[in-house]
């Protein structure tokens, strides 16, 4: 598994006792039950040293401020504040309905939020996904949306679009900075794969894909546009508790890259093991914002989940968060 | 040298695979008796074409020729569809006695099909002219079933091959040292030079006196067809595209070459070679078609307009006497401008693009085609010439020579027009490197991204809405570069050149022969222009047929005659593969592994 050393401790609410228990409650849990693989550390290196991604600040990277959502009569989101700090993960767990998605579409442009900003690095995020994704925010989407007809190499080429600078006429011509700009490419989308553990693949169509490895697919996909956000909509819907060991995995590793790394989950289990800081996001408004350990705890995200918390429920969430290791590897078996 | 063939099921009853779906019982019993089976169908197809087929002598003359009464005066006489009977009924016996050749029964169930098509074709021909089934069986004491006992061997074939279970098609990983490669690329190429030259001009030029034209070239295309379909079911063209593959640019050449020589052959007359230039000119607009719906997946029911504005502004600058712009430009440069002023025009009706998508898109094209057409029709701003056309365009030409001339080089003499030929060839060629190259390069890759899904595509950073112009823009250039070529080959341009049903059937023939496949658009092209030419005397019937052939190979090969690698993966259910390209399919079966 990917080491894990420093923990991105640039942000108020993770205590480095939180941080430690809950990575070392993970590999414990993740040994005992499955051996899941890691991506390649060779790999990473090379792909962080490609990207270019972490500036080494501690600044926060993408800032949203009272985004307001109105459809109609119907108020998605209202003031959701949220500040993504370099090499951080941020969970951002709800109810269905709560307003996860809608808030992600403000993020990257598909929707214009109906009051308050959204910056990235200080500017405002413009308003048409193309060029978000340009500015350096990469998402995935809940149902997976990948181009089924191409390869998987393909479709992570597709991903270095918005980084290759060939126009029509070169890609006419095909001419020597042309042919170098695809080696690049083609480069870099073997190494992606790599990364994500694709490589057996990478001449397979996207649809032919088992269900897990698309998911995967689409994080190569995302981060072949050298994003500095990565923002990614339930990576692990559908998935068996292997997957989704490695898909945390996989995230860990992403922000070994430098990328910072905004993730929507049911999951709490998975949430709270993978975390930085976790918001929680109810009937569009934010809720709770904290550390795993905080939200846990807090009897009005049980209440928002669960409605009137019984006794005995509350309980058991409780000693769940205690004895951590125990919880998680007992929610894998399922 | 090695070979590596996929180990054919063994032929045990005890291991024969059992049937589902409609037919499975008629399979199952057919199942232990499939050898012998074939071997009947492949006699009996021998028989039906060694019997006479028609009970009298044809209005128009004899059909054919032999087939007659007076057969026996020349028994061993046979020719044409008879003669390719004869030759699928042979192959499909020699390869079910040989239980050592790897897929046998595909490829047989190929060569069947081929005999079944081609038996029902003549047979219906005849039917439909002699004015009855009196025509085929027996009328005034004399007998004909030739082509109930050929169609009922071709059946017996098919069902025998179907009933033995079709194997996988095998792979061979040959390699030859590179100069027998280059010989043998060479050689199969100059084959297929003949076997173009054969279909083109076979059946003779279409028309009131010649009414046998598209039914024999329609039978000799569904012969064709089930060879075919046994070679590839043998996997021998598999390999053969391997190997071209290795020699990519070497194949490139000799296929141009080979293009040029085509003058040489049957085909060299002038009449051909007019058809040929006709089908260039189409062949390169439907590969410009093939952007915006192949790789972009934009719908564009009005394509053929973009055709008509290259061919119209290259006919108001050409200085023909009806043109409104009296000047007379080089050709190089005429071409520039038509297909500058077609992008034009294709970039705006591409702008709605930006705002709808889909359906809403193909009936904002359908609509600018018709206001093309109409404001061609009725000589808008006097520069279409109207009802009258612009007629007596000069030719191209430097000084007194001029493109329209025969060529006479020492005691060869080729025929006029083969000029134009050589320089729609020319043409072609350089249209299908621009595909391909915009295909492997960033901007092919986004085209079909916006194909496959446009959200995803614009959240991986491609602005859609430009690219997609872009997709229109360039489609629209290369038909007009078509257009220009066509005002000054044909000498005349007029406004019924360029309505609904050309673009219609230029889409079909993208769609027929394969999305995104260059191959697959010039032979589609090819298809569905030479079959007017030889279905004349059926014009009233040829919308019903080409309906008809359309329908069934979306029902069997909906990925096209030469699928992209793509498109087959998505669309290709293992079954249907290797059916041939006309007619009904076969039986259908389903081989459980």
């Amino acid at each position: 598994m990917s080491e894990n050393p420093q923990t991105a401790d640039g942000t108020p609410t993770d205590g480095t006792t939180t941080d430690g228990t809950t990575t070392d409650g993970t590999s414990a849990a993740a040994e005992a039950v499955v051996e899941v693989e890691a991506p390649p550390e060779e790999v990473t290196a090379e792909l962080a040293e490609d990207m270019h991604i972490a500036t080494g600040t501690r600044e926060p990277i993408l800032v949203s401020s009272g985004v307001t959502m109105q459809f109609g009569g119907l108020r998605a989101l209202s003031d959701v504040n949220l500040s993504l700090h370099e090499g951080e993960i941020i969970g951002l767990i709800g109810p269905n309905g709560a307003g996860k998605t809608t808030f992600f579409n403000c993020l990257t442009g598909l929707y214009t939020p109906t009051s308050g900003q959204v910056t990235l690095r200080g500017r405002a995020m413009p308003q048409d996904p193309a060029r978000v994704t340009e500015a350096g925010v990469a998402r995935t989407f809940q149902n997976i949306r990948l181009f089924p007809s191409m390869t998987a190499t393909e479709n992570v080429l597709v991903g270095r679009h918005v980084r290759m600078k060939q126009g029509p006429i070169s890609s006419l011509l095909h001419g020597p900075r042309f042919r170098r700009s695809e080696a690049e490419a083609a480069e870099r989308a073997e190494k992606l794969l790599a990364f994500v553990g694709l490589t057996r693949f990478s001449d397979e169509l996207a649809r032919n894909l088992p269900y897990g490895d698309q998911r995967r697919l689409e994080i190569a996909r995302a981060l072949a546009t050298d994003p500095s956000v990565l923002l990614l909509d339930e990576p692990t819907a559908g998935m068996n508790a292997q997957e989704t060991e490695a898909t945390r995995q996989l995230i860990f590793a992403i922000r070994d890259l430098g990328v910072s790394v905004v993730v929507i989950e049911h999951d709490t289990k998975f949430i709270f093991t993978l975390c930085d800081r976790v918001l929680v996001l109810v009937q569009g408004e934010l809720l709770v914002e904290g550390s795993p350990d905080e939200v846990r705890g807090d009897p009005r995200v049980v209440e928002a989940y669960l409605g009137a918390p019984p006794e005995e429920v509350s309980a058991q969430l409780q000693t769940g968060g205690a004895a951590d290791g125990a919880g998680t590897a007992e929610g894998k078996s399922e | 040298m090695t070979t590596t063939a996929t180990p054919e099921t063994p032929a045990t009853p005890a291991a024969r695979p059992r049937h589902t779906g409609r037919f499975a019982r008629l399979l199952d019993a057919a199942a232990p008796r499939s050898t012998v089976l074939m071997i009947v169908g492949g006699v009996l197809t021998l028989v039906g074409a060694y019997l006479p087929w028609v009970t009298f002598v044809l209005n128009e003359g004899p059909y054919p020729e032999k087939a007659t009464l007076n057969f026996f005066v020349d028994p061993f006489g046979v020719t044409g569809f008879r003669l390719h009977l004869v030759i699928l009924g042979l192959a499909a016996i020699v390869v079910a006695a040989l239980r050592r050749i790897p897929a046998r029964h595909r490829i047989v169930r190929g060569l069947g099909i081929g005999a079944t098509v081609v038996a029902l074709i003549n047979g219906l021909w005849i039917t439909v002219e002699g004015g009855g089934l009196g025509a085929i069986t027996a009328s005034e004491g004399t007998i004909a079933f030739g082509s109930i006992v050929a169609l009922v061997g071709g059946l017996v074939t098919v069902l025998g091959a179907s009933a033995g279970g079709l194997e996988r098609k095998p792979v061979w990983t040959w390699t030859l040292p590179w100069w027998v490669e280059w010989i043998l690329l060479v050689v199969l190429f100059v084959i297929v030079l003949l076997l173009v030259a054969a279909v083109l001009t076979s059946g003779g030029q279409g028309g009131v006196v010649n009414p046998y034209a598209g039914v024999v070239f329609l039978s000799l295309l569904a012969a064709l067809g089930g060879a075919f379909a046994a070679l590839n079911a043998s996997g021998l063209l598999t390999w053969v595209s391997a190997v071209s593959e290795r020699h990519r640019t070497f194949s490139v050449i000799v296929l141009l070459i080979v293009a040029l020589l085509l003058p040489l052959t049957s085909a060299g007359t002038e009449y051909w070679m007019t058809v040929a230039s006709n089908i260039g000119v189409y062949a390169a607009t439907a590969i410009g078609l093939n952007i915006v719906v192949g790789l972009a997946g934009l719908l564009d029911l009005g394509y053929v307009a973009f055709l008509g504005i290259g061919a119209f502004v290259a006919a108001n600058l050409s200085g023909a006497a009806a043109s409104q712009i009296g000047i007379h430009l080089p050709f190089v440069l005429v071409m520039i401008i038509s297909s500058v002023v077609a992008g034009m025009f294709g970039a705006i009706v591409g702008s709605p693009t930006l705002r709808v998508r889909g359906d809403y898109l193909a009936i904002v094209t359908l609509a600018f085609g018709e206001i093309f057409v109409r404001s061609a029709q009725n000589n808008i701003g006097g520069l279409t010439g109207g009802a009258n056309a612009i007629p007596n365009i000069p030719a191209v030409g430097v000084g007194d020579f001029k493109f329209s001339d025969s060529v006479v080089i020492g005691s060869l003499r080729l025929p006029s027009g083969v000029l134009y030929y050589f320089l729609i060839v020319l043409l072609v060629a350089a249209v299908m490197l621009v595909f391909a190259h915009l295909k492997n390069s960033r901007l092919g890759r986004a085209w079909i991204a916006i194909r496959e899904d446009e959200d995803a595509a614009s959240a991986m950073g491609i602005r859609t809405g430009p690219i997609k112009i872009l997709a229109f823009l360039i489609g629209a250039m290369l038909a007009g570069l078509a257009g220009a070529f066509f005002a000054h080959k044909t000498a005349v341009v007029a406004y019924d050149s360029f309505r609904f049903l050309e673009s219609v059937t230029l889409l079909a023939a993208v769609i027929l022969g394969g999305m995104g496949t260059i191959p697959g658009a010039v032979l589609g092209a090819s298809i569905l222009f030479v079959l007017p030419e030889k279905l004349r005397e059926f014009s009233d019937y040829r919308l019903l047929l080409f309906g008809l052939a359309l329908v069934l190979i979306m029902r069997f090969r909906p990925q096209g005659i030469v699928p992209d690698r793509h498109r087959k993966a998505e669309l290709t259910d293992p079954d249907v593969e290797d059916v041939a390209k006309e007619g009904p399919g076969p039986l259908p079966t389903r081989v459980e592994p």
